[in-house]
């Protein structure tokens, strides 16, 4: 019973994790219909700026070094700047190209970034040591919980509800859901696009700096490819928890990582191995069974 | 109030309004009508910023508005009401006015004005704080015209208000906006049915193939033969500018 | 009408193509005669990535709809081919898990690539019957959700395609005239398949599914087709690569690959043949021009030397820019058309 709800635990933390990673791509997609790859280069360059950059093999903490407050401050800082930056840079001017293009011009911006980060870091994994007193554990009610997972979830928890307060009571976040629902409209009542458009990726930024130090107090390794799985199931998540909904992205995003760590549990020996492929049939099962995703979105469909 | 002149818009090669002449003065209903591609919309969008047009002006108030932004035009004291209502489904009625209430300077008067407008549109009171998608048809045409008013605009461009309404929620329509016009409101609206125009408007442009084909008073039009041949595009002798 | 006209309108209605091949052509040649080994593997690199590019396009283009998994097939392609010609002495040890005919057989190149580029034809259909049903996202996700259980399979299934160690020693008989009759058998058939009925029909499609399917064209079943002949040449694609390198690795046929394939599709202009061409010829041009730099070239007797990894960062920044100026691609979506006016 206790391993149960341990693996139940588990499995809440790791879900956490990818709804962070598929609310940050769900919150660009519903506002302009972005499937933003460089998504990932946002959680890998935030885990990378906590050493100096050198392609020494021994990573030199800088940031890291900080006080944990000051540090994430500063890390979600920065991300949010990047974030932001090539919005300004790359995507203002792409704003009025079609999804294919939009899709290929976020792929190329985050092939760029990846190879800059290897031109400057070297591409062997560092090891980092942050955030050491999380991988102990503490007791609740007689279970032993790694404290990762407690912070994953609080975190998730408060960042999930501080979104929702974000967009349902202050005039940004009004705004920006009329964006994601109808952007012509809202623009034709005064929504100044620029600026919705920049809080939406400055929000995505600081969900992107969140995933990236959770994730890196859990694996305690930097590699310049750390981003990419990541956002590759949040892409999946968010297209089966339902295009244009956020709680849909979260919600897929969740299932997936819940789902991969129940199935990495129970799955005999000899299947393991093939548990990514598993996962990946059930994606396409649920997308035979609901092509619209799991939360479906009126505004979405296409009315005849 | 405003003042277009040689207007002319592209899209790609082909011109779809050309030198379109066309005024509107403070508190009159103007109506353009015309059939499917005579330029209506596209000289609507353009005065309202979304297109930018390849020749011509548009003036406001004396002042040049040619090139502004949407978001801007907007600010001027233009709003237009777009075809198919189009508000908002996921946000709830009083989210949908309250979107319009940001661009204003004064919040407390805007506020006010959001609690005048529930007062005047009972339905909207109801409704309050239901998903904006649920309400019907006619009911989300008013909910659009009130969000529009709540930005206090000096002129409203209405673009084909009766489109898929039935007969008697556009007679609603028709008397609202003529209501907003005994109360000051300037209005520049698109309508297809020549019927339509001529019992809502004060003066009429009929547009055919992206030129001003004829204008006038409704009075004057309303019986003639001239309004029908512009409209239809027969061969006319004499007809008014 | 004369021989000659005949001949003149032939030209002119398959200059979109012969255009293309002709353009190849002069490239190879010149490149033949004045280059080094190093430009023309680089140029059969090159060569083979306009076949898979094509393989892409015959599906993205018509359908509009964006295909993510497509390199699965060339995983299939690459490896089906190696089994049936590679290492015969060693097949029986380290590949038990292959079939008996597999293991103690070796065949000729030619029905090899023909036979693999078949059998992922074949696997197309099974994954593209359910799939080809679902909405344009939708179905995107699902082919790179294909993309990932191929790659996963592949990785685990030792005993089949040694896992993630490479299989070495294909035989290596892919060079830049090869890979030239190939890009231009599929340039060919894609624009073939363009200009056909069903063609036509997925292209409608793309731009008005509605109306499509009210006038009675069966959407899921044309793109099940160009579906199936796309994954045919991204798989023969998959075949001429193993064969140039002459060593496979699971990851090769994985996400880099996929991205620098769509990359090339797209910023070459998806929706025509001359685009994805075109895309993968200037793209290839500009990895070529950065790989020298890298290497060290002398400009006006001063050293230039890039840092390593700056090529694929100046590609990224210069895809970027191509997108920003030209957003529907540098053909812009359309091919290349008989430029003298028809006389009548």
């Amino acid at each position: 019973m206790t391993f149960f709800l341990q693996v139940v635990i588990n499995a809440i933390s790791i879900g956490s994790l990818y709804a962070l990673a598929a609310l940050g791509i769900g919150l660009l997609f519903g506002v302009m219909r972005l499937i933003n790859f460089a998504h990932a280069s946002y959680i890998t360059i935030g885990a990378y700026t906590i050493i100096v950059p050198s392609t020494a093999a021994l990573a030199t903490l800088y940031i890291g070094n900080w006080h944990w407050a000051l540090m994430t401050a500063a890390v979600c800082a920065i991300v949010i700047v990047l974030a932001v930056c090539t919005e300004f840079i790359v995507f203002r001017p792409l704003r009025h190209a079609d999804p294919a293009t939009l899709l290929v011009g976020s792929f190329a911006l985050s092939f760029s970034l990846y190879y800059l980060l290897l031109l400057i870091h070297g591409g062997r994994p560092k090891a980092v040591d942050i955030g050491r007193g999380l991988i102990e554990h503490i007791a609740i009610g007689g279970l032993t919980i790694p404290r990762i997972d407690v912070v994953t979830i609080g975190i998730t928890v408060t960042l999930l509800v501080a979104l929702g307060l974000f967009l349902k009571k202050t005039r940004y976040g009004i705004e920006m859901r009329a964006a994601s629902e109808d952007f012509r409209m809202a623009r034709l009542l005064g929504v100044r696009a620029n600026r919705v458009i920049s809080i939406a990726f400055a929000i995505s930024g600081l969900l992107a700096a969140a995933v990236s130090l959770l994730y890196l107090s859990r694996v305690g390794v930097l590699f310049p490819r750390m981003g990419i799985p990541l956002v590759i199931i949040a892409f999946v998540a968010t297209v089966i928890g339902g295009m244009g909904s956020l709680f849909g992205a979260a919600l897929g995003g969740f299932f997936v990582g819940a789902v991969s760590v129940v199935l990495q549990t129970i799955l005999p020996l000899g299947l393991r191995a093939h548990r990514d492929a598993i996962v990946y049939i059930l994606v396409i099962a649920i997308l035979l069974w609901r092509p619209e995703g799991l939360i479906q979105v009126r505004a979405v469909k296409e009315r005849v | 109030m405003l003042a277009v002149s040689d207007l002319e818009v592209r899209y790609g090669r082909m011109a779809a309004v050309r030198g379109i002449k066309l005024d509107v003065g403070a508190g009159e209903i103007v109506c353009m009508v015309g059939p499917n591609g005579a330029g209506k919309s596209t000289t609507m969008l353009t005065i309202a910023g979304e297109l930018t047009p390849h020749a011509g002006t548009i003036r406001f108030e004396d002042k040049p508005l040619t090139g502004t932004s949407v978001e801007n035009v907007v600010r001027r004291g233009i709003s237009l009401v777009p075809e198919g209502r189009r508000i908002f489904g996921r946000l709830t009625v009083e989210e949908n006015l309250r979107l319009a209430t940001f661009i204003r300077k004064n919040a407390r008067e805007a506020a006010s004005d959001l609690e005048r407008i529930m007062e005047q549109f009972p339905i909207l009171q109801e409704r309050r704080h239901a998903p904006a998608g649920r309400l019907s048809g006619g009911e989300q045409q008013i909910l659009a015209i009130a969000r529009t008013l709540l930005t206090k605009p000096k002129l409203m461009l209405v673009d084909e208000p009766a489109l898929g309404l039935a007969p008697m929620m556009v007679q609603l329509v028709h008397e609202i906006l003529t209501e907003l016009r005994s109360e000051g409101m300037t209005l520049l609206v698109v309508e297809q049915s020549l019927e339509r125009a001529l019992a809502l408007a004060d003066r009429i442009y009929v547009l055919r193939d992206g030129q001003v084909q004829l204008t006038g008073p409704t009075d004057e039009l309303r019986d003639g033969e001239q309004i029908e041949a512009a409209y239809f595009g027969f061969q006319m002798q004499g007809a008014a500018p | 009408m004369t021989a000659q006209s005949t001949v003149l309108k032939a030209i002119r209605s398959t200059w979109p193509v012969l255009s293309l091949a002709l353009l190849l052509l002069v490239i190879v040649l010149a490149i033949s005669a004045f280059g080094g080994t190093g430009l023309q593997r680089n140029a059969t690199e090159a060569l083979i990535r306009i076949v898979v590019v094509i393989g892409l396009y015959i599906f993205i283009g018509n359908s509009g709809v964006m295909s993510f998994g497509s390199i699965a097939f060339m995983a299939v392609g690459a490896y089906a081919s190696a089994w049936q010609t590679c290492c015969p002495r060693l097949k029986p040890y380290n590949m038990t898990g292959l079939p008996d005919f597999l293991k103690h057989n070796t065949f000729d190149v030619f029905t090899a690539a023909l036979s693999s580029a078949t059998l992922a034809a074949i696997f197309a259909f099974a994954v593209g019957y359910p799939i080809m049903r679902l909405s344009g996202i939708s179905a995107s996700i699902a082919t790179l959700a294909v993309l990932a259980i191929i790659n996963v399979t592949y990785a685990n299934w030792d005993t089949v395609t040694l896992g993630t160690n490479s299989v070495i020693g294909l035989p290596g008989y892919v060079d830049m005239w090869v890979a030239l009759g190939c890009s231009v058998l599929a340039m060919s058939v894609a624009f073939i398949y363009q200009e056909t009925k069903m063609g036509k029909a997925l292209r409608a499609a793309s731009q008005d599914e509605v109306a499509a399917k009210a006038v009675g064209i069966n959407v899921p079943h044309q793109r099940l087709v160009a579906w199936v002949l796309s994954a045919f040449f991204v798989a023969l694609g998959g075949v001429l690569y193993a064969h140039f390198v002459t060593v496979i690795t699971v990851n090769v046929f994985y996400l880099d690959m996929t991205f620098i394939t769509l990359a090339m599709l797209v910023v070459g202009g998806m929706k025509s043949l001359a685009g994805a061409v075109m895309g993968v010829v200037v793209l290839s041009a500009v990895i070529e021009v950065f790989r020298n730099l890298e290497k060290g070239i002398e400009i006006f007797d001063i050293g230039v030397r890039l840092p390593v990894s700056s090529q694929e960062v100046a590609l990224g920044v210069i895809m970027v820019l191509i997108l920003i100026l030209r957003p529907a691609g540098i053909m812009g979506g359309k091919e290349i058309y008989w430029p003298f006016p028809t006389s009548k």
